[in-house]
């Protein structure tokens, strides 16, 4: 039974790291109908840059966090300018070719600058907490403070505020939208802002939590839409339950049936849930 | 004859003397690579260019070929000619699996779908040590016919040019029959809008299913022909990177024809020949030229030789 819990307190924070990169996802998704390939691979960008500061540089770890977050807020900006809106009025298809073609772009510039080596960003988290027989270190329970904090900052940003209606006004309807004078040029920038910073974040969790390595984003991708068709599309709630369980799957298949075969076992669960209930776990049928 | 047909056998036969032309070996070599992503292209083709849904499997499904034709051959001992015929038919069972929850979402959720299928192919390669030797891999295939010094010798680069050259030109025409028959134009109408396919009463699903299932039978094709010319193979060959390579050619040949894929193919496998780069410089090169062809070059050279015709045309 201890067992079980353990996996669960395990899964709850990789699954918190594919909720942040999921939200990522949805957001985007949500306004410009792109499914953001890149969107790992970028993640990644940031926890390599997080490291290479830390290590290379000598940055304290938090100073180096705030960095990455802006320089990976500033790259998504640009990939938003540059590819995808040229893309605006073709095929959606077009623009995931695009993607697929940023991800080939981003990972090798990740190859060129940071190397092959499989990096991990160094933490002073070294303490292990013990609670009635269940352990927890204390990374593990930096990840999922971090991780619920950024949920919850940007629950309130789309609900409640000003710029969180337009995004929103956008989502639900570009052209009132564009009639009621949101500024639907720039919406799209904020929104990639967004999305890269909760990638960023995601990017370090991964970099200090496990590692980071050539072909983890394209995987970490796959796990956050893999994420939104477990939780159903467009659903904030939907996200966070359905990295909940995707990482509880992944825990529990990794503790008591294979390691190896843990991915495989996720994506099984994904394709049961499209069979059984194509709208999502959360998603309205 | 028409001058379309006159190209097309020009063509053809610059592609039987090539052999002929070639005094480097090595770019033999390629050219049989480059034949045998023909296929793959071809295959990508039918569901990515003419059904419009972008799947990221087919190099999986090239790995299952690959792995069943070279299983079949070394643990079983049937003929190589017999497992070249029998590993497609095995992808396309895998295919029949994998399409039937893949093609229950659309656009980009298919695609999102079909990679997991491909990821989950590699770690299976990768982990099912018993069958498939991990990541060593399985050296050691045996070509077609009876061996070396035979009258007809597969170990002879020349030998192996003509007999992929033959395939691919049938498959070719297969995918040019598929094109131009009824299922073709209801392929071609789902592209366009399926959900008017689906208003007149087709059942659309199951011609998605038909493409999806080719194509990888294409591919599967493609695998076994590649394991057996190569006599080694291991999972790395069947990532997702190999999934979108197969995409690259598509798009940068012209998706939606025939010829594109050709081109396409002989495109992915000499470039980074000639652009001897690191791996990184290839991957940014590659991402590049996807992301400069689809936005600027969405029908790829075929559309572009095409446009530059018309212009031609109307100029005299």
């Amino acid at each position: 039974m201890t067992e079980i819990l353990q996996q669960i307190i395990n899964g709850i924070a990789i699954g918190g790291v594919y909720v942040l990169i999921a939200l990522g996802l949805t957001i985007v998704f949500g306004i410009l109908g792109i499914a953001h390939f890149a969107h790992g691979s970028v993640s990644m960008f940031g926890g390599y840059l997080t490291f290479f500061l830390v290590v290379q540089q000598g940055l304290p770890l938090v100073l180096a966090i705030a960095i990455a977050l802006v320089t990976g807020m500033v790259l998504g900006v640009l990939i938003e300018l540059l590819a995808y809106r040229p893309l605006r009025n073709a095929n959606h298809i077009n623009a995931f070719i695009v993607a697929l073609g940023l991800t080939m772009m981003v990972e090798g510039a990740n190859l060129q600058f940071f190397g092959a080596e499989q990096i991990v960003i160094p933490t002073n988290a070294s303490r292990v907490f013990d609670i009635g027989g269940l352990t927890l270190p204390e990374l593990r329970l930096y990840v999922i403070l971090g991780a619920a904090v950024l949920i919850a900052a940007m629950t309130i940003f789309v609900e409640e505020t000003k710029t969180g209606q337009a995004i929103r006004a956008v989502a639900e309807n570009r052209d009132a939208a564009i009639l009621m004078g949101i500024n639907v040029q720039m919406i799209p920038l904020v929104v990639f802002a967004i999305s890269t910073a909760l990638g960023v974040a995601a990017g370090v969790m991964v970099g200090s939590l496990f590692a980071i390595a050539p072909g983890v984003g394209e995987g970490l991708v796959v796990k956050g839409f893999a994420v939104l068709i477990l939780g159903g599309l467009g659903s904030i709630p939907g996200a966070v339950v359905g990295g909940i369980v995707l990482g509880v799957t992944e825990a529990l298949a990794a503790g008591f049936i294979s390691s190896a075969y843990k991915d495989v076992i996720a994506f099984i669960v994904m394709i049961a849930v499209l069979l059984l209930r194509p709208q999502g776990l959360m998603g309205r049928a | 004859m028409k001058r379309g047909n006159i190209l097309l056998l020009i063509v053809l036969m610059l592609f039987v003397a090539l052999p002929q032309l070639i005094t480097v070996k090595y770019y033999l070599h390629l050219s049989i690579l480059a034949l045998i992503w023909v296929i793959m292209a071809q295959g990508q083709n039918l569901i990515q260019g003419y059904t419009g849904y972008v799947s990221i499997v087919q190099a999986g499904f090239m790995g299952i070929g690959a792995y069943s034709s070279a299983l079949m051959s070394t643990n079983l001992g049937l003929p190589v000619s017999a497992t070249i015929i029998l590993a497609p038919l095995v992808t396309a069972l895998f295919a029949l699996v994998a399409g039937y929850p893949s093609l229950r979402v659309k656009g980009h959720y298919f695609a999102i779908v079909t990679l997991a299928f491909n990821m989950v192919i590699f770690i299976v390669l990768l982990n099912l040590t018993d069958l498939t030797n991990g990541e060593a891999g399985l050296s050691g295939i045996p070509k077609p016919g009876n061996g070396r010094g035979a009258t007809i010798d597969f170990y002879d680069r020349q030998v192996y040019y003509y007999f992929v050259l033959t395939i691919a030109v049938v498959m070719t025409a297969l995918a040019a029959v598929i094109v131009r028959s009824r299922v073709g134009q209801i392929l071609l109408a789902i592209r366009q809008n399926e959900d008017l396919v689906a208003s007149v009463g087709v059942a659309a699903w199951r011609y998605k299913l038909f493409a999806f299932v080719v194509s990888a039978m294409f591919a599967g094709l493609a695998g076994a022909l590649y394991a057996h010319y190569q006599s080694f193979i291991n999972p790395e060959i069947f990532s997702v990177a190999q999934s979108l390579d197969a995409i690259l050619a598509v798009i940068i040949g012209g998706s939606g024809t025939l010829t594109g894929p050709v081109i396409g193919a002989f495109f992915v496998v000499f470039l980074p020949e000639y652009l001897r780069f690191a791996d990184s410089f290839r991957l940014i090169l590659y991402g590049l030229i996807l992301v400069l062809a689809t936005i600027f070059m969405p029908r790829g050279i075929v559309g572009l030789a095409h446009d530059l015709k018309t212009r031609f045309g109307s100029a005299r």
